[in-house]
């Protein structure tokens, strides 16, 4: 171990605590500049691969939340927002009823009992290049 | 000299830095929560996790909680998120209901759309009280005759065209007043209507606003009187529409006003029953009038309001003995339901106490307001289902009764003279 004079050891201390500090405040800059206030939610949701849904299937997407139906045409997605406030719907044997202020539709979106006055949104549905089933939530 | 404040400087960096740290790792972590009425993240839950939801018709996931309390919704410091509370614990108070329970149209909208509550509310004679104000302001020559010109809620009626052709009110401040009489009223007579402050003790406790009905704290476990301003510990995060003849009372059957003195006058009998608590022991009633809950019968116009400011009660309460149980010559006024949007099922969904379907038959009033908890029964006879205590009642028609009544005549007392409870 080479000989470290007195001068030389306070110099290096002195360099690496400052080297430090400098790091540790650019590393907090950069943190503050990145911290995002709010999660942007999500415009796309990658559902899987387009054999995970065999033609005739339903399947309940309750993080959306929606139902995805696949036939013989296509991928078809209906939103199970509550078109009168918002709340989740509960699928029942022949469509869809809401828990909170009891608005019914049926198995196509239509609506059976107000309050909700419109149809449920249909989702865009979109096959990627590499076969995923992508649900895009903006309609 | 330069080299040693940089030293100090940086060190002085390191120490903050390690305390931001530390301080980073005792905060709490927030439990974001994004309703979608809103689309807007809110850390509330943070905290309150633990509160009940306040209805089905509510529920936090759709609403969260800023929609309707206000305050700062990514704030992790209590004061902070708390500073700016529509309202302090309670968002329906009148002062701030149309921002709160009005927000997103929900309960301040279209009269077609069932959403004008709040307009109804504003304008009920339980909010203005106008009735006894213009009375008694008469009585001692504040005013000419007996046209409401004030009321302890001012208010302006939007519903035009109005069918009262009143449409305002003033504010009623005791104040002004030169008469003592009128001065007294106003500082010993003004507790009892729904946005004043309830008088002292634990019979009269409830909110204000919508909560002063929809928030029963009887319905709570927790006793009354506890929290830091007199009412439940951090309040009742409760809304219903199976309201407890409990919460009428902590308003009506109190006591009586002293005309002469012009003070309120508390009951003193000590209730223990149901029978000696719903009325006082003044009062005489019907079996019907104590077994079941005032919402039984007392319809939400009534309570509520149609739009239209009123002079009188007597002009917006309408519903009779003869409203359920006809006269000797007509049977009750009923409707058969024939569509899923009628509002009777609507009603029926947000208190599920019956199973209305289409085709079914109930009562409706004079008014044509459905009594959505009654139905014809195939013999006849009707059966009423209680809407904060799902007891089933059946009661019959006066028409082919022994009842030998004139069916004009649907006095309170006409009606007690052979049908009153004895205590």
């Amino acid at each position: 171990m080479p000989d470290l004079s007195r001068r030389d050891f306070l110099k290096l201390t002195t360099r690496l605590l400052l080297g430090a500090s400098g790091l540790i405040g650019l590393g907090m800059f950069a943190r503050f500049l990145g911290h995002p206030l709010e999660t942007p939610a999500p415009v796309e949701v990658d559902l899987g691969q387009v054999d995970d849904f065999p033609p005739g299937s339903r399947t309940p997407l309750p993080q959306v939340p929606a139902l995805l139906v696949r036939t013989e045409a296509g991928f078809t997605a209906l939103s199970l927002r509550c078109t009168h406030l918002g709340c989740t719907l509960d699928a029942q044997d022949e469509g869809f009823a809401c828990p909170c202020h009891g608005s019914l539709f049926d198995e196509e979106g239509r609506v059976l009992r107000g309050p909700a006055a419109q149809a449920l949104v249909r989702l865009p549905v979109t096959i990627s290049e590499s076969g995923r089933v992508i649900l895009t939530l903006e309609p | 000299m330069t080299r040693r404040l940089v030293l100090i400087a940086a060190l002085l960096l390191l120490l903050a830095a390690a305390l931001a740290w530390w301080l980073e790792r005792r905060a709490l972590q927030p439990d974001p929560l994004t309703p979608t009425l809103t689309g807007e993240v809110e850390y509330c839950l943070t905290c309150h996790a633990d509160l009940p939801q306040i209805s089905a018709s509510h529920p936090v996931e759709t609403f969260g909680c800023v929609l309707c309390h206000g305050g700062e919704r990514l704030a992790l410091d209590a004061d902070l998120a708390h500073s700016s509370l529509r309202g302090g614990d309670n968002p329906s108070d009148l002062a701030v209901v149309e921002a709160s329970c009005g927000g997103g149209d929900c309960h301040g909208g279209d009269p077609a759309a069932q959403r004008d509550h709040i307009q109804r509310v504003m304008t009920s004679i339980q909010v203005n009280y106008t009735g006894a104000v213009t009375s008694l302001r008469f009585t001692f020559g504040a005013q000419p005759d007996l046209t409401p010109v004030l009321g302890t809620f001012a208010s302006v009626d939007a519903s035009l065209p109005s069918q009262t052709g009143i449409l305002s009110l003033g504010l009623f401040d005791p104040a002004a007043e030169t008469h003592p009489m009128l001065q007294a009223f106003g500082q010993n007579c003004l507790t009892c209507h729904i946005n004043a402050q309830p008088a002292e003790g634990e019979a009269y406790q409830r909110y204000t606003g919508c909560a002063a009905c929809h928030t029963p704290a009887a319905l709570e476990d927790v006793p009354l009187g506890e929290g830091e301003d007199g009412r439940n510990p951090g309040g009742v995060h409760r809304l219903t529409t199976a309201i407890p003849y409990t919460q009428c009372n902590t308003c009506h059957n109190r006591g009586n006003y002293d005309l002469r003195s012009m003070t309120f006058v508390e009951r003193q009998d000590e209730a223990v029953t149901r029978l000696e608590d719903y009325y006082q022991p003044i009062a005489q009633f019907t079996l019907c009038e104590y077994t079941l809950d005032c919402v039984d019968c007392h319809t939400r116009v009534e309570a509520m309001g149609d739009g239209d400011i009123h002079a009188v009660k007597s002009d917006i309460q309408y519903v009779r003995c003869s409203t359920c149980h006809g006269t000797p010559d007509e049977l009750p006024l009923s409707m058969t339901l024939g569509d899923a949007d009628d509002l009777a099922i609507h009603l029926a969904f947000l208190n599920p106490v019956v199973d209305l379907q289409v085709g079914d038959t109930i009562l409706v009033t004079s008014e044509g307001e459905p009594l959505w908890n009654t139905r014809l029964l195939p013999d006849g006879g009707y059966e009423l289902v209680g809407k904060a205590t799902r007891q089933v009642f059946r009661f019959e028609p006066v028409m082919g009764s022994a009842c030998t009544q004139e069916g004009s005549d649907q006095s309170s007392a006409y009606c007690h003279t052979c049908h009153a409870v004895k205590r």
